[in-house]
């Protein structure tokens, strides 16, 4: 796939985020989606860290392949977008996508998933839930240009990057001491 | 698009700055309030869902009657017809007993808004009557506040993000209070450390650098414990002490002889060595915040332990100057006149007070009450028959009743134990005005659409009802009833409070929320000196009462412990299905070793029970509970507070309700006794 000019990603510090879920239900509210369709999900790993993901936009994005009616497109500033007319709601994406982003909508029956808020984006504001996020664990960037040397590209937790290089880089968590009851 | 300025109105630390985005009368979308230096711009996730609150298909439209009442036989009827109803009763029973003092309520902070005391008002406006008094939540920890630091404001929170190490005991933030979390965190990004003190994981906990596990309610001997190694290691500031406490020798004495640290490490269940790592936090990180959670007063023990944490934290702070650094509560609303909680009674000629009744054990005194005894139950803004404790007395009292109304935006258990049922607005279909009693900001709530079909405000019912007994019975109500929510909220706003807040008018609040000036007298400079834990009566051997040995029975081994969910403010935002994914069921967290001891295992359907009901849940085994600890979250559908009665002790004090001084037991359901 020829290289955007620009490639928008989610930066998350796992460090910050104690898993309040403002994220999740603040893209609910921006797009007022069904009760059934998480676009973004928190959830707790393991090790009692939390993850917040919605769609990666990725470099190579499984649902754009796989989808027969050819209904998604990749924007210039990296969005993957899928167009619901195209949609016939067959559910591909929602199978071959490894991080659970494109949902089934039981009221349209098709496919939607997370745009990253390009309306939001277009206006010069940042994604809703990157704007609810009160700790910052969740940001934006294009990581065409950011780097930054303490970014790691997965975490445990996290399913396998490879097959679709997604685009979302991480800070990872310190340690703590946790002192139990015997 | 119309945008609309709010204040969140729950019983929530945060009272955050609220944007409403209205397209022809209808509510959008909802923001934070960017201006609001406080949540700044942003909500937590039950915020964001107040499109699926005001929209809800679970929301009272319009007044209904049921009967016979808990028969769900209910009839929808027009306000008229429901004001008619009660304003006969009220009368009725003005006559039969000569005064209004079989009329009575039942109401606390389903909306905290200044406004909302209408209530209140409205009652006072019939001259004596029955009304609750104290406080379920938070008094006991107030009143040790005052008693330490004469007087219970701290420094604003925002602060704590420059703090260079913040102790936390039984708060948790990344739960109850998510804004705070961001100063907590940006004080730990420069290198803070974040001590959390707690008996359960909690999210906070798995934030923290150090998290230290502790035996529940036992929170003052690890105060004191840390406190005397603070002592003996001499870090602390001589200097202070002898000038700003009261009563020094007699705590040093009390540390020295009394407080045995191998007892300590017993009753807490801290080895030696952590404490250590916490008298080095407190001995040279500076400044040092120490936050002192409501749950550490909802045991017997609530008030001494707050005391002794205070007393460690002033020690440690190595300074006169900021011994505000400890962040309990922030009363914000003594700032006000709050014309509608103190609206004058008109006399009476023969009954000279209102009657008062321990909010904390409403239902058994209510039904003790005899001349006349409480015929008419005005219940608003609460939800007992899922919020309080003792039950059983409140079915008692329901039985004596001849009138229940609840006023409330859906049906709650009370509502459905009630006669009548008024539909509630929500806060974008009113305006207020609102304080926090945590941060130091005021704000105002515009009414941004209309309401919900026929719901009302409280302040509106109170104007319509007491016209409606003033038509009927000339002179019965002192209630303004003119008076229009904008010339309350003007009135609220007196010289003193446009000062403190620096607003000369409404309209700088349409703008953006004020923030309170901080007062410039430390208590360094006041004349007020800080009061050292002090062991209190001196006959008592064991100076913090042992629950396992007051404990009644052996046959409820655990203690149950009952936070709130991160999705739910007690039992509200039930029926909000983005804030409900998971399961209907109820879950119960217990220990491996109450699993093992029981034959349970994860999922297992199982009851837990005491000497005064049960309920069913799902097992969810927890690695990190302590061993005799029982963990349900508030909610309202089966409401855990089902298993919890308390008794207020007999002295006179008021105190919060010692809702985590419950035992209980856990078996697998068999549905034979089920
Ligand atoms: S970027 Fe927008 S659409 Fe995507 S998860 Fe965030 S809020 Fe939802
Ligand atoms: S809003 Fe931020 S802190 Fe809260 S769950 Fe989402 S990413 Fe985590
Ligand atoms: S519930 Fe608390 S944190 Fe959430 S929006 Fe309301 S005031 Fe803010």
């Amino acid at each position: 796939m020829r290289k955007m000019v620009k490639q928008m990603g989610f930066v998350f510090n796992v460090d910050l985020c104690f898993g309040c879920m403002a994220c999740e239900i603040a893209c609910r509210n921006e797009n007022q989606t069904d009760s059934t369709v998480r676009w973004r999900k928190v959830s707790r790993l393991i090790d009692d860290t939390f993850l917040s993901v919605s769609c990666n936009h990725c470099n190579s994005p499984e649902c754009f392949r796989v989808c027969p009616e050819n209904a998604f497109t990749k924007r210039g500033d990296g969005i993957v977008h899928i167009n619901s007319d195209l949609c016939t709601g067959c559910g591909l994406c929602i199978e071959a996508c490894p991080y659970g982003a494109p949902q089934y909508d039981p009221v349209t029956q098709k496919a939607s998933k997370c745009h990253m808020c390009y309306p939001r984006q277009d206006r010069g504001l940042p994604p809703a839930c990157v704007e609810s996020c009160s700790t910052e664990a969740l940001t934006f960037v294009d990581l065409n240009t950011f780097c930054d040397k303490k970014m790691v590209g997965t975490i445990p937790g996290f399913p396998d990057t490879r097959l679709t290089n997604p685009s979302i880089a991480f800070y990872p968590a310190k340690e703590r001491n946790r002192y139990f009851l015997k | 698009m119309e945008i609309y300025r709010h204040a969140c109105p729950r019983n929530c630390f945060s009272t955050c700055g609220m944007l409403s985005y209205i397209e022809d009368g209808k509510l959008m979308k909802v923001s934070g309030d960017a201006k609001h230096g406080y949540n700044q711009g942003r909500l937590c996730a039950k915020g964001y869902a107040y499109t699926q609150y005001v929209y809800n298909p679970y929301r009272l439209k319009h007044p209904i009657k049921q009967t016979p009442r808990g028969s769900g036989n209910w009839e929808r009827i027009s306000w008229e017809e429901a004001y008619d109803t009660i304003a006969d009763k009220i009368l009725e029973l003005n006559k039969r007993y000569g005064s209004n003092l079989a009329s009575g309520y039942n109401k606390f902070s389903g909306n905290i808004g200044l406004l909302h005391y209408a209530v209140e008002g409205m009652f006072n406006s019939i001259g004596p009557h029955t009304k609750p008094i104290g406080n379920p939540c938070l008094i006991t920890g107030e009143q040790a506040m005052r008693k330490s630091f004469g007087q219970m404001n701290s420094m604003m929170p925002e602060k704590m993000a420059k703090m260079n190490a913040i102790v936390i005991w039984g708060a948790n933030p990344a739960v109850t209070n998510v804004h705070q979390m961001k100063f907590i965190l940006q004080a730990r990004q420069k290198g803070a450390k974040l001590i959390v003190i707690d008996p359960v994981f909690t999210r906070t906990a798995a934030t923290a650098d150090i998290f230290i596990q502790i035996n529940p309610g036992t929170d003052g001997w690890l105060a004191l414990g840390a406190a005397k190694l603070l002592i003996q290691s001499e870090s602390y500031d001589q200097e202070f002490v002898r000038n700003q406490t009261v009563n020094w020798e007699e705590f040093h004495q009390y540390v020295n002889e009394q407080v045995d640290l191998h007892e300590v490490c017993r009753q807490t269940g801290i080895a030696l060595d952590v404490i250590c790592e916490l008298v080095s936090i407190y001995s040279m990180a500076e400044p040092c915040a120490t936050w002192i959670g409501f749950g550490i007063q909802r045991n017997v023990n609530g008030g001494k332990n707050i005391s002794a944490i205070n007393t460690l934290a002033v020690l440690g702070c190595h300074s006169g100057q900021e011994n505000r650094c400890v962040y309990y509560s922030h009363s914000g609303i003594d700032d006000f006149p709050v014309n509608l909680l103190n609206h004058e009674e008109p006399e009476h000629p023969i009954v000279l007070h209102s009657r008062e009744i321990d909010i904390n054990n409403f239902a058994e005194n209510a039904s003790k009450l005899v001349d006349p005894p409480l015929k008419l139950l005005w219940i608003a803004l609460r939800n007992p028959l899922s919020q309080d404790q003792d039950f059983q007395a409140w079915e008692s009292l329901m039985n004596e009743l001849e009138l229940i109304v609840t006023v409330d935006l859906f049906m709650t258990k009370s509502a459905e134990m009630s006669d009548i049922v008024l539909p509630a607005a929500s806060h974008f279909e009113e305006m207020d005005l609102n304080v926090s009693y945590w941060h130091h900001w005021l704000s105002i709530n515009e009414k941004a659409i209309p309401p919900y079909y026929e719901a009302k405000s409280d302040l509106q019912i109170a104007r319509e009802l007491m016209k409606k007994l003033n038509d009927r019975s000339p002179g019965f109500s002192n209630f303004p009833s003119e008076r229009e929510p904008i010339d309350w909220i003007r009135m609220e706003l007196t010289p003193s409070v446009k000062k403190l807040y620096s607003v000369e008018c409404i309209d700088d609040l349409l703008e953006g929320p004020r923030l309170r000036t901080e007062e410039v007298s430390n208590s360094s400079s006041s004349s007020f000196k800080f009061r050292l834990f002090s062991q209190g009566n001196k006959g008592t051997s064991t100076h913090f009462i042992n629950r396992r040995k007051t404990d009644v029975e052996e046959s409820y081994p655990f203690q149950l412990l009952t936070p709130q969910s991160l999705l739910k403010i007690h039992s509200q935002y039930e029926t909000m299905p983005w804030l409900n994914q998971a399961a209907e069921q109820e879950v119960v967290e217990l220990s491996e070793y109450a699993a093992e001891k029981n034959g349970i295992m994860e999922g297992d359907k199982v009851e837990l029970f005491n000497q005064n009901g049960k309920i069913a849940a799902i097992a969810r085994i927890s690695r990190f509970l302590p061993q005799k600890v029982i963990l349900v979250k508030q909610a309202g559908k089966n409401p855990i507070n089902r298993l919890i009665v308390h008794r207020p002790q007999e002295n006179k004090e008021k105190s919060s309700m010692n809702f985590y001084d419950s035992s209980v037991n856990i078996r697998k359901w068999r549905e034979k006794n089920g």
